[in-house]
């Protein structure tokens, strides 16, 4: 691969990757985190934490002398969290917001 | 310390100056509005010459909030908000809860802002978004607070705005850490007399390493702000909820309890604020009302942090008998890491836990990085004017947001002074701010860029030292009655302004001696 592609690559996962990464990794998390004694952990860490996940996945595609390993951190972080979501959708299927406030009414 | 290998410094010098030239303009915009936001309290009282000091809550408002019930349609009597507004008044919000197609929860209902009789002086119907503008005489410290949020572009494109930058000044703080390969000695380095770009080299260096910390408690609070609502909320529900952002509110903010919707009055409300006041330290700064006129009611206050504490404390009390319930964490209902984590966030943000003290620490601290981002830019474009490439465009745009932006700040202002008297300021402010933008940006394709970097920092001296003036000149409140009150915020601001309007002057002056003989004092001449 020439130079350039590498370095656009690279840009890639600094760039809009770590963004798209870090919002896909907010999801998954919320479902494997601890709940902690208020219930609540779970769902209030993730978007504490969005920043600076975006942050580590940001310095760690600019800092990372091999690229494969900046590509393999990444997408394998983003295809965990995105499987549990998946898991969690296919094991119980959503229902609408709307419709299920209808419903409780 | 941490020392990056030669190519990675280079990268990370790379990266850090990239982050300040795509959105450094943006940036300073945010912090320095944000900067005055720290203080928008003390300014909405100035500009508005408010000299009463006792919360809403520390005077009755049983009697009020009860005398509003008639007038309010019972579809929206579900919940109601109370909360302060202009002089210490109260502002009461009955409404139900709605949902959007999209699933976002919003609130639709009667808004009523009373004077400090109790009277309505005015009546809002619809959606929370619809009737929570600016008014008459918080038109500034709204305006002000607006371009720091949201630089007045819609929702949600102005949060996810605001979120970005908020993440690039993250990496401006990270990256300033990492290149940094003396930090301590860094922050002590001043070589007054080197050449003019390593003097602004070192003040660069040195208010960006003592403000670096800072830097980062502010990107990431006000990253975590930025996206919390407009992609963070909806994603976790999406997650753990099926998208039901209603639920997932519930589970984090709200109070469960066994539902009983049998119709019984409201308890004592004054004798809540009272009891509260005791509990924690003072007034509460906001107030809800759960399940209003049902036998299950809950209210809840809120509190600034107690002396001594980051956490703002939050009781709650049985609605139908006004009786204290208990103390609960600002989020959720159970002590949590996740709920303190999250209840800090506002107060590191807004630097409102120690009171003026903890305010004035981090009003100087964006000022700090005000400069330092503002030195940045120049740097960064002296060294590129040094490689022949021209980057005049950026130089002069660099000139009219650095010093343009806070002069048509201090011209919306004293527009707010002149217009709220009147009664045309939720007008007058934000179009004054776009006129004297776009008197500066016709300027900059006229005058050259360091004459109109003079001419505009001669113009912020000036507004600076007449706005107390023009205060006075519209009938604002004069130090004696404003002291008899004990309303500090008015001669402390107009103090500020002629302290910095004498500081500026100076600066000009010291300028002008430095620069006489010299052509350009806009950009000192490179290494």
């Amino acid at each position: 691969m020439s130079l350039r592609a590498r370095k656009w690559i690279r840009v890639g996962f600094a760039g809009p990757g770590a963004f798209i990464i870090a919002l896909v990794i907010m999801a998954g998390m919320a479902l494997w985190l601890p709940q902690g004694a208020a219930q609540i952990d779970n769902l209030v860490l993730p978007l504490i934490l969005f920043p600076l996940i975006w942050a580590a996945l940001f310095f760690h595609a600019c800092l990372d002398g091999k690229l494969g390993r900046v590509a393999v951190v990444a997408l394998g972080l983003c295809v965990i969290h995105a499987g549990l979501v998946a898991n969690k959708f296919m094991s119980k299927p959503a229902v609408h917001p709307a419709a299920a406030h209808e419903a409780k009414s | 310390m941490i020392h990056l290998p030669k190519e990675e410094t280079k990268l990370m010098v790379a990266v850090h100056g990239w982050s300040g030239i795509v959105l450094g303009l943006l940036l300073y915009a945010v912090v320095l509005t944000g900067m005055a936001a720290v203080f928008a309290e003390e300014i909405g009282a100035w500009s508005a010459g408010h000299v009463e000091t006792r919360s809403a809550f520390e005077k009755p408002i049983d009697a009020q909030v009860r005398a509003l019930i008639p007038r309010t349609p019972a579809e929206f009597r579900d919940d109601v908000n109370a909360f302060e507004i202009g002089d210490h008044n109260l502002g009461v919000f009955f409404h139900r809860h709605e949902l959007k197609p999209n699933g976002e929860p919003v609130d639709r209902g009667v808004y009523y802002q009373l004077d400090a009789a109790g009277n309505v002086q005015k009546e809002l119907r619809g959606k929370g978004e619809e009737v929570f503008g600016p008014r008459n005489d918080d038109a500034l410290s709204s305006f002000l607070v607006d371009t720091h949020v949201r630089l007045h572009l819609p929702n949600p494109w102005g949060l996810l705005l605001t979120g970005v930058l908020g993440l690039a000044m993250l990496v401006a703080a990270i990256s300033g850490l990492l290149i940094h390969r003396h930090l301590f000695k860094d922050i002590f380095t001043l070589r007054r007399k080197a050449n003019p770009v390593l003097v602004d080299r070192d003040r660069h260096s040195v208010a960006g390493t003592w403000s670096l910390p800072f830097a980062f408690i502010l990107a990431f609070t006000g990253s975590f702000f930025s996206f919390f609502g407009t992609v963070g909320v909806p994603i976790v529900a999406m997650a753990a909820f099926g998208g039901d952002q209603v639920a997932l509110s519930e589970a984090v903010f709200g109070n469960p309890g066994k539902p009983d919707p049998t119709p019984k009055a409201i308890g004592n409300l004054d004798r809540i604020t009272a009891d509260a006041a005791k509990r924690a330290g003072g007034a509460p700064t906001f107030m809800t009302i759960e399940h209003f006129g049902r036998a299950d009611a809950v209210v809840t206050t809120f509190h600034m942090p107690k002396a001594g504490d980051i956490e703002p404390s939050t009781l709650v009390y049985k609605g139908a008998t006004g009786e204290f319930d208990r103390a609960k964490p600002s989020i959720g209902t159970r002590p949590s890491a996740g709920g303190t984590l999250a209840a800090i966030m506002g107060p590191l943000h807004f630097g409102n836990f120690a009171g003026v003290l903890s305010k004035a620490v981090w009003f100087g601290l964006g000022f700090a990085m005000c400069y330092v981002t503002l030195t940045g830019l120049r740097l960064w474009l002296v060294r590129r004017r040094e490689g022949a490439r021209s980057l005049d465009w950026l130089e002069r745009a660099t000139t009219v947001v650095g010093f343009g932006l806070p002069f048509a700040l201090l011209v919306c202002a004293a527009a707010f002074l002149v217009t709220m008297p009147l009664g045309t300021a939720v007008f007058w402010t934000p179009t004054s701010f776009v006129a004297a933008c776009l008197v500066t940006i016709a300027a900059a394709f006229v005058l050259s860029n360091a004459r109109l970097d003079r001419a505009l920092q001669i113009g912020m001296a000036v507004l600076l030292v007449a706005l107390p003036f023009v205060r006075f000149a519209t009938g604002g409140p004069g130090w004696g009655p404003a002291l008899a009150t004990g309303e500090l915020a008015i001669p402390a601001v107009d103090l500020a302004l002629w302290f910095g309007g004498g500081w500026a002057l100076w600066n000009l002056l010291g300028q002008r001696h430095e620069d006489r003989g010299a052509d350009d004092f806009a950009l000192q001449p490179a290494e």
